[in-house]
């Protein structure tokens, strides 16, 4: 019991470092980013791919979180100027084009078949069952991103940031380059999400493309804004809160009539759901401040 | 101080401005005024860089500006607000105002965990000059509220407060007086007349409201259908036929 | 070659009709919605239902559906749309209501009939033989289906009441509300109508290739494509949109590995939004 509960913690944390990254980009930045899950992928794959090839761990690790970050300046460039819905296709269209370079790039990543037998930090070294290690680890890198992404908001960067966010040409008039720090936002939320894809290759020990289809982005979503779009404690306990509808589901669907796949949909179907729901009803979240809201036309 | 000179700007077939120009000597309040769809607002907008005319040059303490973008212009010390007032509603009032200094290290973002105490300090100084400000116009107990709570004049002087925190050489000001009440007003007027005597900043003013824009205004351009059509002292212009015409004749 | 253009042309008219709708939405409501794809397939696996459960004559099933898909359409309209409008709810909050409804319609469809792929109780005919090339009656029909639809919409834009109404409140909506246009009814029929066409797009992939609850998902890239390629707003730049988007994917499986077919839509999307948004029939 105590396993499964570390089990769930683990990729509970998992998500949440990686919406953490989101909530920068969308709740703090205003930016809409429906690609987010690509930069989990590049993170997972750069570290596997990289230590298979004999790197070790940490600078793996590193790499691929400035990959990822590297990636979302890239994405941002051409696209960060686009009309809000625009960029929102763009970035769905940028994810799934890098899901398919997965696909289909045996040579770099096996393709459909994933990969596996790289190592994870330390485990020669952890005689308990590696997950307990593994959990200091992942709460260790939610602490240190929480810390940091706080001491952002609170900054004079994190207020050129919301300024921008509810209107780009106040910011411009008074000196500030709005397209510059919407890139830095994207960056470091990238980077994040690099980050929390290293992560996620250590808990499953196996990556393949399946685990970086778009669905993971609107997971991130909706963590974000059940949360409370812009607050990283409310993006936190987002998480948690997926993870123990998901886990906690998984206990009752065996006493339901129905098959594995209609439990796996009917989880969905609720969560398409809380989205409009939360969206109509309640879109400040949880934790949320409905005057720090800025979704009116 | 600024020299405007032969803007010219089309929007498909609609020609917004057609060689308009006009010069700012530094220290003065100059006024623009003109029926709607003179071109007012979108000159200001080519002006602090927002949009980019299809010819003509502009001149800012002696540099070419025409071809800059808008946060370049900013920081050069030429401010704008805005026709429709842009007060950031999702902050408050002192946020707003701390937002403006141009040189804040903290908005470096490797500085926010480099250089936490040069942060601090500056912070520091940023707020105790926004303070002071929100005194001198009256809005300091509403430092902590949401900017979105304030009446329309409010907003206004606080646009200002904000234009001024950012220590421009020169301010775009445009339509200032509209929506705000007569007590606001007179404040407002005074703040520019004060900034004007005391901190020699020099002003260009879009406004409709004559009585304000004529005993505010050291001289005067009115612009119809894109062109400046007359200049003057405010009594010169106000006698001008041809902007009489202007008003009475429509656009 | 010709092969490649004729499959570019019948991928194309399935593209140009769910492009059709989902451009005339977001021309009048002014945001992307993310469940039009999965609409399709809703009216796919209605006429499945239809066709393969209640062993319905085809045609009659597919009647059926499109009529259903889009009175569920219009429920939609009632139930979230009009009371967001009513919110003055910006693009960005409908946005994400329309990717949780495409979640949810599409795990609707997986709950209720499975996650296999299915296929229409249709007659396996020959294909038709033209020198070397094949074409298949299927693809006939799709093509005429397509046409026919287009032409249909032609006819309800310029001829009926309803029609003019539709374009005039695409062109302006404050001077259509002016002259008295009754919107929410306008927006009502804009719904019915397009998810209607984009239900016998569903349709018609269904019977190109076959049903599964992917397949909304998978056509969404493409449609976007076509409708801002078309300029967002104009049926008829959606049909020259998703025409042009069909062939480009198709051709391109000459130069390309065919797995990044769908990557070819996504780039000429990009172009376009980076050099002429307003697409080629979009106005200034």
């Amino acid at each position: 019991m105590i396993e499964y509960i570390v089990s769930v913690l683990l990729i509970a944390i998992i998500y949440a470092i990686f919406s953490l990254g989101l909530n920068l980009e969308w709740g703090l930045t205003g930016l809409i980013n429906f690609g987010h899950v690509a930069f989990l992928a590049i993170g997972a794959y750069t570290t596997v791919i990289l230590n298979l090839r004999g790197v070790p761990l940490i600078p793996s690790m590193l790499v691929a979180v400035a990959l990822a970050g590297l990636c979302g300046a890239l994405l941002g460039l051409p696209t960060l100027k686009l009309r809000e819905d625009y960029l929102a296709i763009v970035t769905i269209g940028f994810s799934e084009i890098v899901r398919l370079i997965l696909l289909n790039e045996e040579w770099l990543t096996r393709g459909p078949l994933g990969m596996h037998g790289y190592s994870r930090p330390l485990a020669d070294f952890v005689s308990v069952d590696y997950n307990y290690f593994l959990l200091i680890v992942v709460l260790t890198c939610l602490i240190v991103c929480y810390f940091m992404l706080e001491r952002l908001v609170k900054s004079p960067w994190g207020r050129v940031i919301k300024s921008i966010r509810e209107d780009e040409d106040v910011a411009s008039s008074l000196g500030k380059n709005v397209f510059s720090y919407k890139i830095q936002s994207l960056v470091l939320g990238s980077a994040i999400a690099g980050l929390s894809g290293s992560l996620l290759a250590f808990y499953m020990r196996y990556i393949n493309p399946m685990n970086f289809v778009p669905i993971e982005t609107f997971y991130a979503w909706i963590i974000v804004v059940l949360g409370g779009s812009g607050n990283n404690r409310g993006t936190i306990l987002g998480a948690i809160i997926l993870w123990i509808f998901f886990s906690g589901t998984r206990f009752i669907q065996g006493d339901l009539p129905i098959t594995p796949s209609q439990a796996g949909a009917l989880r969905i179907m609720f969560i398409g759901l809380a989205l409009i729901i939360l969206m109509m009803f309640k879109p400040e979240g949880i934790l949320g401040r409905k005057e720090e809201l800025l979704l009116e036309q | 101080m600024l020299s405007v000179q032969g803007i010219e700007k089309s929007y498909g077939g609609i020609r917004a401005l057609d060689g308009a120009s006009l010069d700012v000597e530094e220290g003065k309040i100059i006024g623009i005024i003109g029926p709607n769809g003179a071109g007012k607002t979108t000159l200001f907008k080519i002006i602090s860089g927002f949009v980019k005319p299809n010819s003509g040059k502009i001149l800012f303490e002696g540099k070419n500006i025409e071809n800059s973008q808008s946060h370049e212009i900013a920081r050069t010390g030429l401010i704008r607000t805005f026709q429709l007032s842009k007060a950031l509603t999702k902050m408050t009032v002192l946020e707003n105002l701390m937002l403006a200094p141009k040189y804040q290290e903290g908005e470096k973002i490797w500085n926010v965990w480099l250089q936490p105490k040069l942060i601090k300090d500056q912070e520091e100084e940023s707020r105790e000059k926004a303070l002071s400000l929100l005194k001198s116009f009256e809005l300091f107990r509403l430092k902590d509220e949401y900017a979105g709570a304030l009446s329309g004049g409010q907003k206004r002087l606080l646009e200002l407060a904000r234009a001024i925190m950012a220590e421009p050489k020169m301010l775009l000001l445009d339509e200032p007086f509209s929506g705000v009440n007569p007590y606001l007003g007179m404040r407002l007027l005074d703040h520019i007349e004060s900034l004007r005597s005391d901190c020699g900043m020099t002003f260009l003013i879009i406004e409709h409201d004559m009585p304000m824009i004529m005993q505010l205004s050291d001289y005067i351009y009115v612009l119809n259908k894109g062109q400046v059509i007359a200049s003057g002292l405010p009594r010169e212009v106000k006698e001008d036929e041809g902007v009489l015409d202007a008003y009475l004749g429509g656009v | 070659m010709m092969q490649v253009i004729i499959n570019g042309i019948v991928l194309g008219s399935v593209i140009a009709l769910a492009a059709i709708g989902l451009s005339m939405i977001y021309g009048i409501l002014n945001f992307a919605n993310f469940a039009h794809g999965d609409l399709m397939a809703l009216g796919a696996y209605l006429a499945f239902v239809f066709n393969v459960i209640f062993e319905m004559n085809f045609l009659v099933a597919c009647t059926l559906s499109i009529i259903l898909t889009s009175l569920i359409c219009v429920l939609f309209e009632h139930l979230i749309w009009k009371p967001m409008r009513r919110k003055s709810a910006g693009r960005v909050s409908l946005i994400i209501i329309s990717i949780g409804l495409a979640l949810f319609i599409r795990n609707l469809i997986i709950f209720l009939w499975g996650p296999d792929i299915k296929r229409y109780a249709l007659p396996v005919r020959r294909g038709i033989d033209i020198g070397s090339l094949v074409i298949t009656q299927n693809q006939i029909a799709v093509i005429i289906v397509a046409v026919a639809s287009m032409f249909f919409l032609h006819f309800v834009l310029k001829r009926t009441t309803i029609g003019t109404a539709m374009r005039a409140l695409s062109d302006n909506i404050d001077l259509a509300k002016a002259s008295g246009i009754d919107v929410d009814s306008v927006i009502r029929y804009t719904w019915a109508i397009g998810i209607a066409l984009a239900a016998i797009g569903g349709i018609l992939y269904g019977v190109l290739t076959n049903i599964n609850p992917n397949m909304g998902w998978f056509m969404v890239l493409p449609i976007f494509a076509a409708a801002i390629l078309g300029g967002i707003g104009n049926p008829y730049g959606a049909m020259i949109g998703g025409l042009v988007i069909g062939l480009a994917q198709e051709i391109s499986t000459a130069v390309l590995p065919t797995e990044y077919k769908l990557a070819v839509g996504f780039i000429i999307m990009i172009a376009v939004l980076l050099v002429r948004p307003q697409g080629i029939l979009g106005g200034v």
